[in-house]
């Protein structure tokens, strides 16, 4: 018996379909996973569910009843709880404060004697090892996340929706936290989790819903189905190789990385990262968002520093060099962040394309400005990768003002240079449309076939299928396989990026 | 509409609004409003005299002012220009009671601009290596520096000779020379300009500037560009302090000729105020600085002829700011009712 039911949910952002009629339905007892790739609609579907959106179309049933959340307190009200992917406690309170906040009480004080009896009681039922004192900033990550769901169950929900729960775990917290799991569901709890990883879904769930494109695909019973099945219904159709590729010689190591670690307190962000990337190629980093990519990038940029491990590029060590002298050295970094990282987007395009060279001849000469090479250098961006800025303010445009797709082209008309030996593009056409992506992914190609070497960082299996001579897969931090292109598919990526490691393919 | 058009008739609505504002509080001190603004523009623009001292006094206004825009731009909310005024003003004094001559005026000046920047940058480094917030570190340390002025003049610096709180009176040929007497006018305004136009330079046509700009808008990019957005807040953090250290050098060098108490008139303050209403840019802090100052010489004429209490220049300044901060308000109205 299904104690919720979501039928025909629809949900549109300014015409697009985030979620597009889309069926799930949970049951007492059961732990239903939710698997999708990034922007399939795992998240967006949840929020509706938890009222902090509302569907344009579609109904809920919760507990036989047609229900329509207006606020996350509604939902939570009548028995839903959700644990975000980024938590929300009061770092300077303590567990007990923070899983009491907020809760109505009779009279003026809430009796924190029965509040910490029962937080003890609930604790020690489903194994949740917390000190009702400690403060939060003073806890761990897997400790925080068990305040986050003592406090739903504190709450008396009869379901609890979990996202990306084990994203922020070690292996070993995560085994605690799926025994957790399975206490709550032998006391008949409801639960819901969103992931990507294969392994998990196959150790945790008992069913699978596979959302793709914001529209479900697939329900499976996870006994009955395998990680070689479920990826490729995440990923769906084989895809397809646009480009053009030019064999290239054996020209050498343009980038290598030895032994390179990023540690944060316990958990290892990079951990023992060795590659090398070589020139006149395009070296693929698959995997889903948050597996160490993106440090992985700041690294070889120069942004992060790494705990331990050497970098070498062209044969010189680099470890020591900053951002500017990397960049002197020639790389580049297409951030996938352009509004924060890439760009200053209350400046002009003119002033943008100054940020790596605005200290160089013939822009400054003892750091006074030349306006003519200035406005030279902006006005030939403008022209070879047609920007189009606003208006009549041409060069002057502020940067906020344009589209996502010429914004990207300011960076890559910065970045992409004669001088650039080596591109680190994390994700360079998210959020581009089809031209803007085309014109990326060239741009990517022709700086491989002048013999320059390309990082191509991206969770979008096509591009990197398309693009990349050799394809590494990230996942928790470190490198969990590398594969030729002619040995690559989606299965096998798909695999790897659930963690399945090489060796047991 | 467009947005000069908009920027016309923002400024239009506000000036309306204070003026009618200030007419009921001259009313309320029952006096004619008509008389009062009168007498207003009269302090003003009556005689020379009157109109030299708007420049006398809007001065200091622009070196602080200016040194709070500087340290704006990077988002160091210096709010200590006050406690640099006088440091300012006390190593200024040292140095004018024992050195003359050109050479005085020269070492008082550097020395002023030195002191007031190092009293900045302490706040800088507390900001930097403590992570402790800039604006309490200036105000605090705005209390110490004036205290360490009330101390001076009550011990090592106080005038042998007499019995005030005060130091002596400096030797005449460290005086900054007046440019149209008998009017006070003198040749720090000139260095007031001079100022502006340095820093408008620096900030718009170099480097410097351009570093200050980045890390100002976006400190993320910033970093990923290899700008380093510490040693931008503290390059922006000591000119903010030693442009406002220059503005105690100058008062005292050219007006009090000594050193004592209580002569900053809280142009320190006023400064955060000038940089707000002058968004930040150095020319706008000269319009913003001279206009202040007009307001207090004509209400101060006002309640000299009339006894309308000059205080209600305050209240309208007050006014001023806080209609310019709602300007953004009026303007998301406007747009949720297109």
């Amino acid at each position: 018996m299904a104690i919720l039911e979501m039928k025909h949910i629809s949900k549109a952002f300014s015409g697009v379909y985030a979620n597009e009629d889309i069926d799930l339905a949970v049951e007492k007892g059961e732990i239903h996973a939710l698997l999708g790739e990034n922007g399939a609609g795992k998240t967006t579907l949840m929020n509706i569910l938890f009222g902090i959106y509302t569907a344009d179309t579609g109904e809920i049933y919760w507990k036989d009843k047609k229900v329509r959340f207006v606020s996350p307190k509604d939902a939570i009200d009548q028995g839903i709880g959700m644990v975000h992917q980024h938590f929300s406690l009061v770092q300077k309170m303590t567990v007990l404060q923070n899983i009491i906040l907020g809760l109505k009480q009779d009279g003026i004080f809430i009796s924190k004697m029965e509040a910490r009896a029962r937080i003890v009681e609930l604790a020690d039922k489903y194994g949740l090892k917390v000190r009702p004192d400690a403060r939060i900033r003073d806890l761990s990550v897997g400790e925080q996340q068990r305040v986050e769901i003592l406090k739903a169950l504190y709450r008396d929900v009869d379901l609890l929706i979990l996202d990306e729960p084990t994203g922020v775990l070690t292996p070993k917290e995560t085994q605690d936290f799926f025994g957790v799991l399975r206490k709550l569901k032998n006391e008949g709890y409801a639960i819901i989790i969103i992931t990507h990883r294969m392994s998990e879904i196959m150790e945790i769930s008992d069913r699978v819903t596979i959302l793709r494109d914001g529209k479900k695909i697939k329900e499976l019973v996870t006994a009955e189905t395998n990680p070689k099945e479920l990826s490729m219904y995440m990923i769906g159709r084989e895809l397809k190789g646009d480009f053009e590729i030019k064999e290239q010689p054996d020209n050498g190591v343009a980038l290598e990385l030895k032994e390179i670690c990023i540690k944060k307190g316990e958990k290892a962000l990079l951990d023992h990262i060795s590659l090398t990337v070589k020139k006149g190629e395009i070296l693929g980093i698959a995997g889903v968002d948050g597996n160490g990519q993106t440090e992985l990038a700041e690294v070889i940029s120069g942004i992060r520093k790494s705990t331990s491990g050497t970098i070498h590029f062209l044969g010189e060590d680099i470890d020591r060099l900053n951002v500017k002298q990397r960049f002197e050295k020639g790389i580049s970094y297409i951030s996938d962040d352009r509004h924060a990282d890439g760009l200053v987007i209350d400046m002009s395009l003119k002033d943008n394309m100054l940020l790596k060279n605005y200290d160089k001849e013939p822009f400054s000469k003892k750091g006074v400005f030349n306006k003519k090479p200035i406005e030279e250098q902006a006005r030939q961006a403008i022209e070879k990768f047609q920007i189009k800025t606003t208006g009549t303010t041409g060069m002057e445009s502020i940067t906020k003002l344009l589209s996502g797709g010429n914004q990207q082209k300011i960076i890559i008309a910065r970045e992409v240079n004669d001088e650039a030996k080596l591109v680190i593009a994390n994700q360079p056409t998210r959020g581009l449309d089809i031209g803007a992506t085309e014109f990326v992914r060239q741009t990517l190609m022709d700086v491989r076939n002048s013999d320059r070497s390309v990082l191509l960082i991206s969770a979008d299996l096509e591009e990197i299928l398309a693009l990349s001579d050799r394809i590494a897969v990230m996942f928790g931090g470190s490198i969990a396989g590398i594969l030729e292109r002619k040995d690559a598919n989606v299965q096998k990526i798909g695999l790897l990026m659930g963690g399945v490691t090489k060796e047991d393919m | 509409m467009t947005d000069k058009k908009e920027k016309v008739i923002q400024g239009l609505v506000i000036a309306l609004i204070t003026i009618a504002v200030g007419t009921v509080l001259i009313m309320m001190s029952n006096a004619n409003p008509a008389e009062a603004y009168a007498n207003f523009f009269k302090g003003i623009f009556g005689n020379l005299n009157g109109f030299c001292e708007v420049f006398v006094k809007a001065t200091p206004l622009i070196f602080t002012g200016l040194g709070c825009a500087v340290a704006f731009r990077t988002g160091f909310f210096n709010i200590g220009a006050e406690g640099q005024f006088y440091v300012g003003a006390l190593t200024a004094s040292m140095v004018a009671l024992n050195i003359q001559g050109a050479a005085g005026i020269v070492l008082a000046l550097a020395a002023g601009f030195l002191a007031g920047g190092v009293w900045a940058l302490i706040a800088a480094v507390f900001k930097a290596k403590l992570g402790i917030s800039e604006i309490i570190v200036t105000i605090m340390l705005n209390y110490i520096a004036i205290n360490l002025v009330g101390i001076a003049v009550r011990t090592f610096l106080m005038d042998p000779a007499g019995s005030v709180p005060q130091s002596a009176k400096f030797d005449s040929s460290v005086w900054l020379p007046q440019l149209l007497p008998p009017t006070r006018l003198h040749a720090g305004f000139i260095l007031a300009l001079v100022s502006v136009a340095v820093v408008w330079f620096l900030l718009e046509k170099t480097t410097v500037g351009y570093e200050i700009k980045v890390v100002g808008f976006n400190k993320r990019a910033a970093a990923c560009n290899g700008i380093s957005v510490m040693k931008n807040i503290v390059i922006s953090a000591f000119l903010s302090g030693g442009l406002a250290g220059m503005a105690g050098v100058v008062e005292v060098l050219a007006i009090q000729k000594k050193l004592l108490e209580g002569i900053s008139s809280n142009c320190g303050y006023t400064a955060v105020l000038i940089a707000l209403m002058a968004g930040n840019h150095p020319v706008g802090v000269i319009v913003a600085s001279v206009a202040m100052a007009a307001m207090q010489v004509g209400a101060n004429t006002m309640q000299r002829q009339l006894g309308v209490p000059s205080a209600i220049v305050d209240i309208l300044i007050g006014l001023v700011v806080l209609l310019i901060l709602a300007k953004g308000l009026i303007r998301r109205k406007k747009v949720k009712n297109a």
